[in-house]
């Protein structure tokens, strides 16, 4: 019985992905005053960003129920033994606790490792895919953590944002507040480091930020993944595949749209690049 | 959800024993928030070890009514308040349990009705009450409930929500009454805290137990941008003698005369209590006074008496910690007020103040330079008469100095900009000064008398303009000249156009040069600032 792998949206894997490798993915809850959306299914992207301008309330994003864990891991318990939980940094959401504390509530016997990814985004969705491209080649469970273990400090990220403010407000903002308050206009970058938001640089220009980006995945000597994410900027994330395109083939750069829950943290504007690979 | 009618005594403690596991959650975030010189730099534990202290006190309560408890919390909250924010947060209390007195439970109305008590109590206290702090939370709290002081059957669930709704907008408001949080770009500290209580009893009265669990209080954030980091806004303050605090017990004693005593004695005096207990709070730079006058008076208890330049020393660390981690300081040599805001914004250490006709001396820089809490120091001159200035330091300092030559005030903003918090100081240097060299510097000033150089003949006090410190038009006006400049240049690769208007120029002049700029360039980013600077009408950066 091969291993089941299980992760949350905001690893912000396309519907193509998770289909054919049989992810299953736990979606996080977005808020709205009263209103409660299950993120990217009961609200896409597009509603997000429209609902984002309409509502008079700021959304605020929250962990899944324990009771989802467990009846997502007893459904999978039917056919497997063995479960990978592949999570969002625990150092910007309880979601990973929550998963690992999920394993005490379920009905059925089955061994569930969690693993906390440090990371969030594609980042976080490239340890995924190659969990579960593992399991489906049939690696045991033991075998999946350790590729996913030495493929983590493999994943990067940079991100371009039109303003902090959303992730200010939403308390992620880390090490990253040295660029708030700018008395200029600045296009701010930020990363991620050991699981947490840490400034990545400035620009004073949408153009320069994207040339950043472009500046920040050559630095890699071998790249095995990519992909290009945009909150309400398509434009621009075409012009960056377009660059991106010298470093790592157009064809195989995953293009998506971050699910509603990074989108309630970044604000539109949002274009980042995650890859993994070598700089080696 | 069912609604609520009434709450007894058990689930009245029940409810705040909730709220203080709440509070207990986000009570270091609480912590962070604090912006000297706002009393006490651990607000969020104060409240809490306050909290803690009252829901011990209320498992003594006598009997289960909501009198009962109500009084035992009180007395629970005056005996362990702690700091500023404790005590006034006991009184808070404090008039919740005078208008329970007698009350086997009480009813959303009453709740209403107490929180009025508790806005007076908490007042009553402070000998200068501050506006943007918790104080002006519990009033806007009890403003918004005060309609709801009538009539009957009404659900305490949606009472609290009122409450929870009002002190999350007046925490949202707090920077906008005090000059420090506004600098600061965050809320008032005691004012979240008061929140956060406030929202971990509606979510026991919602049921929410388990997801609370599970869940972070929200620290409110507020519209206003910090103009400066926290680390600065205490630097600048300069702390004031001992925080000095205690107990005192004994009999008959008058809140009002030793408040009128103290008064003179220092600052920030709270005095709050009955006849046989009160919490005194001053700063003061002679706590022996204090206590020798209180000890005529009575007993003194939990005598706690700090330093207040340590307590701020700490609060420098916690920042330093919190902040990012650079090793490497900047100074930058800048003139005018605008033009030092822009810099510090963007991260310098520290400011030299100088440029142009006023370059300032070796000495004015070997001395920032020593200051600066850092081994590795870049200098950004910003002027190309201030250059050698500046790496003349690097043979007087046993740190590591290197001068990033930027010579005027645009090349520094951008050489700043690409400032790489992960890279070496080798990189950084590098990363800077080719950033540096995209940029190109339109000052336009006043031609200070008549000259012919080469083909332009320049009247005395006509507008002219150089471009990265080359003299090369003359106009009319200064749009006239910044026009004869940019057309010049090739506009195809530019993005970005920043206009730094000095001290002498208006505003509306300047925003009039950007709408023109801007009309005939639409594809531009156009920005304006107020540099403040001397000498230079305008400093125009193009990137």
């Amino acid at each position: 019985m091969p291993v089941k792998v299980v992760t949350d949206s905001v690893a912000d894997l396309p519907p193509q992905v998770i289909n054919e490798l049989g992810i299953t993915v736990i979606p996080l809850d977005v808020r709205f005053g009263e209103k409660v959306y299950r993120d990217g299914i009961d609200l896409t992207t597009e509603q997000f960003y429209q609902e984002l301008t309409r509502s008079k309330f700021f959304p605020v994003t929250s962990v899944p129920s324990p009771v989802t864990f467990a009846t997502a891991y007893d459904k999978l318990a039917e056919e497997t033994d063995e479960i990978l939980a592949v999570m969002l940094s625990s150092r910007l959401s309880a979601t990973y606790e929550v998963a690992v504390q999920s394993i005490g509530l379920m009905k059925r016997q089955c061994r569930v490792e969690v693993i906390d990814s440090r990371c969030a985004v594609m980042s976080q969705g490239f340890l995924v895919i190659s969990a579960a491209r593992a399991a489906l080649a049939g690696a045991s469970l033991d075998e999946i953590i350790e590729i996913v273990r030495g493929n983590m400090p493999r994943v990067d990220m940079q991100a371009a944002f039109d303003t902090l403010e959303y992730l200010r407000r939403g308390g992620r903002i880390g090490a990253a507040q040295a660029l708030l308050g700018a008395a200029l206009r600045i296009h701010p970058l930020i990363t991620m480091k050991n699981g947490l938001v840490e400034p990545a640089g400035r620009t004073r220009s949408r153009a320069k930020a994207i040339e950043h980006l472009y500046r920040f995945a050559a630095q890699y000597k071998s790249i095995e993944e990519m992909a290009v994410e945009e909150a309400a900027c398509p434009e621009d994330a075409d012009i960056l595949v377009e660059k991106l395109g010298d470093l790592f083939p157009k064809e195989r750069i995953y293009r998506t749209k971050t699910t509603p829950v990074i989108g309630a943290h970044t604000g539109p504007g949002l274009l980042l690049v995650a890859l993994m690979g070598d700089k080696q | 959800m069912k609604p609520i009618n009434s709450i007894g005594g058990q689930e009245l403690r029940e409810m705040f024993a909730a709220a203080t596991g709440w509070l207990e959650k986000s009570s270091a975030e609480i912590d962070a928030l604090n912006v000297f010189p706002v009393p006490d730099g651990d607000t969020g534990t104060n409240m809490l070890l306050t909290m803690r202290s009252t829901i011990e006190e209320a498992y003594r309560a006598p009997d289960h009514s909501a009198s009962a408890v109500a009084h035992a919390m009180a007395h629970g909250a005056l005996m362990g308040a702690r700091g500023n924010s404790g005590v006034i947060l006991s009184q808070i209390l404090r008039g919740l349990a005078q208008s329970f007195t007698e009350k086997e439970s009480f009813t959303a109305a009453e709740l209403a009705g107490a929180l009025q008590a508790s806005s007076a109590m908490a007042y009553q206290g402070i000998s200068n009450p501050v506006e943007g702090t918790m104080l002006t939370v519990i009033k806007d709290v009890a403003a918004a409930v005060q309609p709801e002081m009538t009539g009957n059957d009404k659900d305490l669930i949606a009472i609290m929500e009122t409450v929870v709704n009002a002190a999350s907008e007046s925490v949202a408001n707090t920077p906008k009454l005090l000059n420090v949080l506004r600098e600061a770009g965050v809320v008032d500290a005691g004012g979240q805290g008061l929140h956060t209580i406030f929202d971990g009893a509606l979510r026991f009265l919602r049921g929410e137990m388990e997801q609370m669990r599970f869940r972070k209080p929200q620290i409110i954030v507020t519209d206003v941008h910090p103009t400066k980091l926290p680390q600065m806004i205490a630097a600048d303050e300069i702390p004031y003698g001992y925080c000095t605090e205690f107990l005192l017990k004994g009999e008959k004693l008058e809140t009002e005369k030793i408040r009128k005593k103290l008064e003179k004695k220092g600052e920030s005096l709270i005095v709050v209590g009955d006849d046989s207990a009160a919490r005194i709070h001053i700063h003061t730079l002679e706590p022996g006074d204090v206590i020798a006058y209180a000890t005529g008076l009575g007993t003194l208890h939990q005598v706690s008496i700090r330093n207040m330049d340590e307590q701020h020393q700490d609060y420098l660390e916690m920042q330093r910690d919190r902040g990012p981690t650079v090793d490497t300081a900047i100074v930058a040599v800048v003139a005018g007020d605008g033009l030092a805001d822009v810099f510090t914004s963007l991260g310098v250490t520290a400011i030299v103040p100088g440029g142009q006709t006023m370059n300032p001396s070796t000495k004015d820089l070997l001395q920032v330079v020593e200051e600066a809490a850092s081994d590795k120091v870049i200098i950004l001159p910003n002027n190309k008469n201030i250059v050698a200035t500046a790496n003349q330091v690097q043979s007087l300092t046993e740190k590591r100095i290197e001068v990033v030559p930027s010579m005027t005030i645009p090349q520094g903003v951008a050489a700043l900009l690409a400032f790489d918090y992960e890279a070496n100081l080798e990189s950084n240097i590098q990363i800077m000064t080719r950033a540096m060299s995209a940029v190109k510097t339109v000052e336009i000033c006043r031609a200070v008398r008549s000259a012919k150089l080469g083909d332009l003949k320049i009247k005395r006090k006509q507008p002219i303009g150089f471009l990265d410190g080359d003299l090369v038009a003359v106009g009319e006006s200064s749009l006239e000249v910044l026009n004869k400049m940019l057309s010049k240049l090739g506009l195809s690769k530019i993005e970005v156009i920043t206009i730094y208007y000095g001290a002498d120029t208006k505003s509306a002049e300047a925003e009039q040069v950007a709408s023109d700029i801007r009309s005939q360039y639409p594809q531009l980013q156009i920005e304006v600032v107020r540099g403040g600077q001397p000498h230079y009408n305008y400093i125009i950066s193009i990137e």
